[in-house]
């Protein structure tokens, strides 16, 4: 599994939805690697967010092994698996989900203090990444402060201002005009460039589409077709 | 530990819903304003009630020749009585002879039985305040052997007032019949319901005219010097001093004060506890409402690694924080009230004049007294109350599962 960042073997999720079985990821066998620019996309119901959320060790499979850097969920407590998130990987949520009582400075520095970073280190990797992300100038702002797609770039700091091995971006430009779109895209993009950060975005954008170097389509939890482009 | 200001993080957080703080900050405080007050008013009832039980007629201790308590006999006497008093005072204690025989007294047309009490005037002003509760006229006099001071109720039955004459006929102890006139020279405030029926002061050298009792006392009533040594240690020395007597204290004299006196504490604390339970009802409520309308957060928050015991100490932190300004302002107004309290009291002379309790008369004006048990016991309950309240939302937030936590609405 060199170059592996996750692993999904045979997995299936299950969800119960009153007295309706739902099967949201049907035996799915998947490999994400390191320096991957890749998109899950797929029609909604498709199974593209539980396939984020399983792989970010938000959920556990019914069936089938998840390994994240060659380990196994499944033998993770609820602590390690914890740890494992907050050490080694990054979420962009849809609708930014920054912490409303934090400046943009302290939301992004929020999970380097969580690691026990050093104060003057984390202050360090926090202004170079708002910088990374054009946000000088904005750091005392709070989230009800900055337009949509500022408040976005504040949840990429966030995401990768502890490198993860792999940042998942659950429909980043859902909630943002497409200049801002684009400009959010150009970033990851030069992230994933320039820092070999791992990016799995699940995606209904046509844009992230385009840009991402791989496509992962799901259809009913399936596989539908893997393409990797040039 | 994670490295992040949670202190900082709760406060934010508690001023993020300023009014929903600021109602549950208020509760809080009103509850706790509240149990300060009736706790300082609770002790000043006690104090006061222990102090009248004492210091109207009981006085610390008691001392008795044996078997006077059962049956209370002219004959039965403390013979010895200046040798005793003698000792007591050289131990720091300030001692007071009594003496007391039953008679019929008459006053036109009226009689009653009533309880003659023979007492040293200087002595007696050391041991009990019982000369200053004079409702009408005044206390006794050195010489007067005419004069006598009687309970409320008693010159009510006799119909008289101060000045009037009231003629005495009983049996002296040689056998002859006991028979004098005297005059009314004060009638006592409400004292107790054995001084209000039948309470009648005279002086011992009056008493002992009347009764042909020429020596020996039949009760020594002894106060401590200084209030705040142990009663239980002052009894021990004088049962050193006077052990062919009957030693009592004022607890065994009278129990039914002392019982309740003993439960006062125990009421305090349930009073507080039921009052804290509406209290708990309103903190859970905010603290639940404050922790369900941020679930998706701690979903993201755990998305990102935060862990369940950050979240259980942020929001015990922001509950901290809360109960702590309402502490504050608790401790600022209630002490302020109770103080004020201790000042002037309630005055129920309008309603309660002449009440009593357990045999004790009540002063009219109800006094507060501000106590460290009082200020804190209240403070420290709502903490409690707080914490535990906040025990289920904190639990709640820090159980939850970070997906469902996520897409919760």
């Amino acid at each position: 599994m060199t170059g592996a960042i996750v692993t999904m073997e045979n997995v299936t999720k299950l969800y119960e939805q009153g007295k309706i079985e739902v099967r949201a990821v049907d035996n799915l066998t998947l490999t994400i690697q390191k320096g991957d620019f890749a998109a899950l996309c797929g029609p909604s119901g498709s199974g593209k967010t539980t396939v984020l959320n399983l792989m970010g060790g938000l959920d556990l499979p019914t069936e089938g092994t998840i390994h994240i850097e060659q380990q196994n969920l499944s033998e993770l407590s609820r602590s390690q698996i914890s740890n494992m998130r907050r050490d080694r990987i990054g979420f962009v949520f849809q609708s930014y989900n920054l912490i409303p009582v934090m400046t943009a400075y302290e939301n992004a520095e929020f999970v380097l203090k969580l690691q026990g970073v050093p104060e003057k280190q984390c202050h360090e990797r926090v202004m170079n990444i708002l910088a990374e992300v054009g946000l000088q100038g904005l750091e005392h702002r709070r989230p009800d402060e900055l337009s949509g797609g500022q408040q976005q770039r504040v949840a990429i700091a966030r995401a990768i201002v502890t490198r993860p091995a792999i940042v998942l971006a659950d429909e980043p430009t859902a909630n943002v005009d497409s200049v801002t779109a684009d400009a959010l895209l150009d970033l990851m993009q030069e992230l994933n460039r320039v820092e070999r950060t791992t990016f799995l975005f699940s995606t209904h954008d046509q844009r992230v589409m385009d840009r991402a170097r791989r496509l992962i389509r799901l259809r009913d939890g399936r596989l539908e077709q893997d393409e990797v482009r040039a | 530990m994670p490295d992040v200001k949670i202190f900082s993080f709760a406060l934010r957080n508690v001023l993020r819903n300023r009014h929903r703080s600021l109602v549950t900050v208020l509760a809080m405080a009103f509850a706790g304003i509240i149990m300060i007050v009736f706790a300082a008013l609770m002790d000043g009832f006690l104090d006061a009630t222990e102090r009248h039980a004492v210091i109207m007629n009981t006085g610390d201790v008691q001392i008795h020749a044996p078997g006077y308590m059962n049956d209370p006999d002219l004959y039965t006497y403390v013979d010895n009585t200046y040798e005793l008093l003698s000792l007591l005072e050289k131990n720091g204690f300030y001692a007071s002879p009594r003496l007391y025989g039953f008679a019929l007294a008459a006053a036109g047309k009226s009689s009653a039985g009533v309880k003659l009490r023979g007492i040293s005037i200087n002595r007696e002003n050391t041991v009990t305040e019982i000369s200053r509760h004079v409702m009408l006229g005044a206390w006794l006099e050195s010489g007067d052997t005419r004069g006598v001071v009687i309970g409320k109720k008693l010159a009510r039955t006799l119909g008289v007032k101060v000045g009037d004459e009231i003629v005495i006929v009983g049996q002296a102890s040689d056998g002859s019949m006991a028979n004098d006139l005297y005059r009314v020279k004060g009638i006592l405030k409400t004292v107790g319901d054995e001084i209000d029926q039948a309470g009648f002061f005279m002086l011992d050298t009056a008493f002992r005219e009347l009764m042909v009792f020429p020596k020996g006392v039949h009760e020594i009533a002894i106060m401590r010097s200084n209030r705040d040594t142990d009663l239980e240690l002052a009894k021990q020395r004088i049962e050193e001093i006077a052990g062919d007597y009957e030693i009592k204290d004022w607890q065994d004299l009278q129990p039914v004060i002392a019982r309740i006196l003993d439960l006062a504490d125990a009421q305090k604390v349930i009073m507080i506890l039921i009052t804290y339970v509406a209290v708990a009802t309103v903190i859970l409520n905010a603290v639940l409402m404050s922790v369900f309308e941020r679930i998706h957060e701690f979903g993201v928050m755990k998305a990102l690694g935060v862990g369940p015991w950050f979240l259980v100490r942020l929001i015990f932190t922001e509950l901290f924080i809360m109960i702590f300004a309402a502490s504050i302002v608790a401790l600022a107004c209630g002490w302020f009230i109770a103080y004020r309290l201790e000042l002037n009291g309630i005055d129920l002379s309008s309603i309660a004049t002449g009440a009593s309790f357990g045999g004790v008369a009540i002063d009219p004006v109800w006094p507060a007294k501000v106590t460290p048990g009082a200020l804190f016991l209240p403070v420290l309950f709502l903490i409690l109350i707080g914490f535990l309240a906040a025990v289920y939302p904190a639990v709640k937030a820090a159980v939850i599962q970070p997906v469902r936590a996520i897409y919760y609405r």
